[in-house]
């Protein structure tokens, strides 16, 4: 019998967790003993039967390696049929696959985590990771926004973080809200206005690629060297381990180089 | 260097009859007038084509629709693999683009830590035995490629054919077996080396091209190509796929389809967003992959300049036109920058 890589195997939905108004979080294990061993910043395909994959970050793994949690957006076809599924239902999941934010040679060092939208999904094991190991670590900033306060996602890590001494928490939404008294305004433009210094810090931006190009652009004119900038990047990705090509950007696999890019390894036109 | 072996030409079908009790034999057969490999029968007329086979041995290594494994619907995804074939199996009369293509598979799916199984067993029980060719096409340029017609690269068994019969050699391990028939006589003959011309497509470094990746000609050469594919589908470096669950009648079958970067579909993401939304950014795609993407990640450039795509393309465009007309245009600019550069010549 062969191990054919892109049949994937069943896991349990132990439980979901409504984030906001259109992401729901799926808490997985695998039927059959196996644990994920997902760093963070990889990603695992996950499908519905009779229905296709899609890809989606590991966004947390509890300490046993069992459970393990994605967050979806119903925006497609797939994640629309995810969103209709119920705790106790078995879906397809392969993976771990990419490569991961290289945290260990963070060490020292203080970290910005600026995160759009779902966009936070990726990056939330990099905080976990921060947070579990902090004497490892600087300060640690994270700028969070999102559409419109419904659209917050992860509403209890957030309380938590805001409680964390060790760490300063920006919230920020697009546009005024009623009721409202946070933050408003764009990522960018929120990060222009703290004036996030570079000195010796590591950026780790992910978002819409609109969020994306222009945080990037101001990071840039805050004096942000490249090689300090990361970035998880997405493209339409199926197998997850470089052969089916539809996720170049240049010569790279974004599902095998990456997904995880400082800014000087990215092709300049790929932003 | 191994010894060359002649067999007679009355003796082919008999030393072919012989090797199909113990192989499953492919062999050119022509299809409504178009070459394409077959298993052998020997009630058919046999004859081995001196240049291109029109259907791409591709297929056979790496089937348009592939199989994965089944589930039952009703079940909680009792999934089962499908069992890759194992009889062993011949591919005789395949050419030197042929084998070229075959090796540029090899590094897509054997290169990383995740091998696809069912490409390598199908390489695994496969011998290729190839044949050198005795013309080119008008549209064959592999020697526009760094490839020769008569180059046995790759090939495990070598084949020619002679005035009256054919030599052969072996080439690796896997090829020797073939050899040890009573039809086949050491020989001490040769075949001839020939100098094989240019053909009308050649393309500038790898490197020559990623500097165009920014240059307005993608726009202008997206007015001479549909992204209708065929290309894509012909071409024996093409391998890109598509992973689908199909479902029918409470049956389900995870499949790999072939499928095109030059389809508009290919790229596009769950809302919407398009990376290569527009034709030229779809033919920049493949140009840029065929002549310089490749020969980064692989080392290797994945045109072997079979000229497939020249004969399907129906603008009669053709692919390697393209590659031609970016060559053209980095010359040029090279020559305006001399140009612009040079120092004034003296009256």
């Amino acid at each position: 019998m062969v191990n054919i890589e892109l049949v994937p195997n069943p896991a349990t939905i132990k439980e979901i967790i409504e984030e906001s108004r259109d992401v729901k979080s799926f808490v997985l294990e695998y039927v059959e003993p196996k644990s994920m061993n997902a760093r963070p910043g990889q990603f695992i395909e996950v499908s519905v039967q009779g229905y296709g994959e899609a890809t989606f970050a590991v966004t947390r793994t509890a300490q046993s390696g069992k459970e393990f949690t994605i967050s979806v957006k119903r925006i497609g076809h797939l994640t629309k049929i995810l969103h209709r599924s119920a705790e106790g239902d078995i879906i397809g999941v392969r993976g771990p696959y990419g490569n991961s934010f290289p945290v260990s040679e963070w060490h020292g060092k203080s970290i910005v985590i600026i995160g759009g939208g779902i966009g936070l999904a990726p990056l939330r094991p990099v905080i976990d990771h921060i947070v579990e190991h902090r004497k490892e670590f600087g300060d640690l900033e994270i700028i969070f926004g999102a559409r419109s306060p419904a659209d917050i996602l992860y509403k209890e890590d957030l309380k938590k973080w805001e409680q964390d001494k060790g760490v300063k928490l920006y919230t920020t939404i697009d546009v005024p809200f009623e009721g409202w008294n946070g933050r408003v305004g764009l990522v960018p433009v929120v990060v222009k206005d703290l004036a996030v210094k570079a000195d010796d810090k590591i950026a780790v931006v992910c978002g819409p690629p609109i969020m994306i190009k222009f945080t990037v652009a101001a990071l840039k004119e805050l004096g942000w060297p490249h090689d300090r900038i990361y970035t998880t990047l997405e493209m339409k990705m199926q197998c997850g381990i470089g052969q089916c090509g539809r996720c170049n950007i240049g010569e790279k696999f974004i599902c095998k180089d990456g997904p995880v890019f400082s800014l000087d390894q990215i092709p300049t036109y790929a932003l | 260097m191994n010894k060359w072996h002649e067999l007679k030409a009355a003796d082919l079908k008999n030393f072919l009859s012989q090797l199909a009790d113990k192989w499953q034999v492919w062999v050119p057969y022509r299809n409504d007038g178009k070459w394409e490999f077959a298993p052998y029968d020997e009630r058919r007329e046999l004859e081995f084509p001196g240049s291109v086979i029109h259907v791409s041995v591709k297929q056979l290594l790496f089937p348009k629709r592939r199989p994965l494994a089944t589930y039952d619907e009703e079940s909680t995804w009792s999934v089962k693999s499908v069992t890759p074939g194992e009889k062993p199996r011949i591919i005789m009369g395949l050419h030197p683009c042929d084998v070229a293509g075959i090796s540029y598979m090899d590094k897509v799916f054997l290169r990383t830590e995740h091998k696809d199984a069912l490409y390598e067993a199908e390489r695994k029980r496969t011998v290729l035995v190839g044949m050198l060719c005795t013309e080119m096409e008008k549209t064959c340029h592999c020697t526009d490629r760094g490839l020769a017609p008569d180059s046995a690269q790759g090939m495990d068994v070598v084949f020619t054919r002679t005035e009256d019969g054919y030599l052969f050699q072996s080439l690796s391990e896997k090829g020797a077996p073939l050899l040890e028939s009573e039809y086949l006589r050491a020989t001490d003959d040769k075949p001839d080396k020939k100098e094989w011309p240019h053909g009308k497509y050649e393309i500038a470094s790898p490197e020559e091209f990623m500097e165009m990746y920014d240059d307005g000609i993608w726009h202008e050469l997206s007015d001479i190509c549909l992204t209708c594919g065929i290309c894509t589908y012909e071409c024996p470096t093409c391998v890109c796929f598509l992973v689908a669950d199909e479902k029918f009648k409470g049956k389900g079958e995870r499949v790999t389809v072939w499928d095109s970067c030059q389809l508009q579909s290919y790229s596009r993401m769950a809302g919407g967003h398009d990376t290569r939304k527009t034709p030229a950014s779809r033919v920049r795609n493949r140009t840029l992959d065929k002549f310089a993407y490749s020969h980064l990640r692989y080392g290797q450039i994945s045109c072997t300049g079979c000229g497939r795509c020249v004969m399907v393309c129906p603008l009669k465009r053709s692919f390697p036109q393209l590659g031609t007309r970016v060559t053209e245009r980095i010359r040029n600019k090279k020559k305006m920058t001399r140009d612009a550069t040079a120092p004034a010549k003296e009256d």
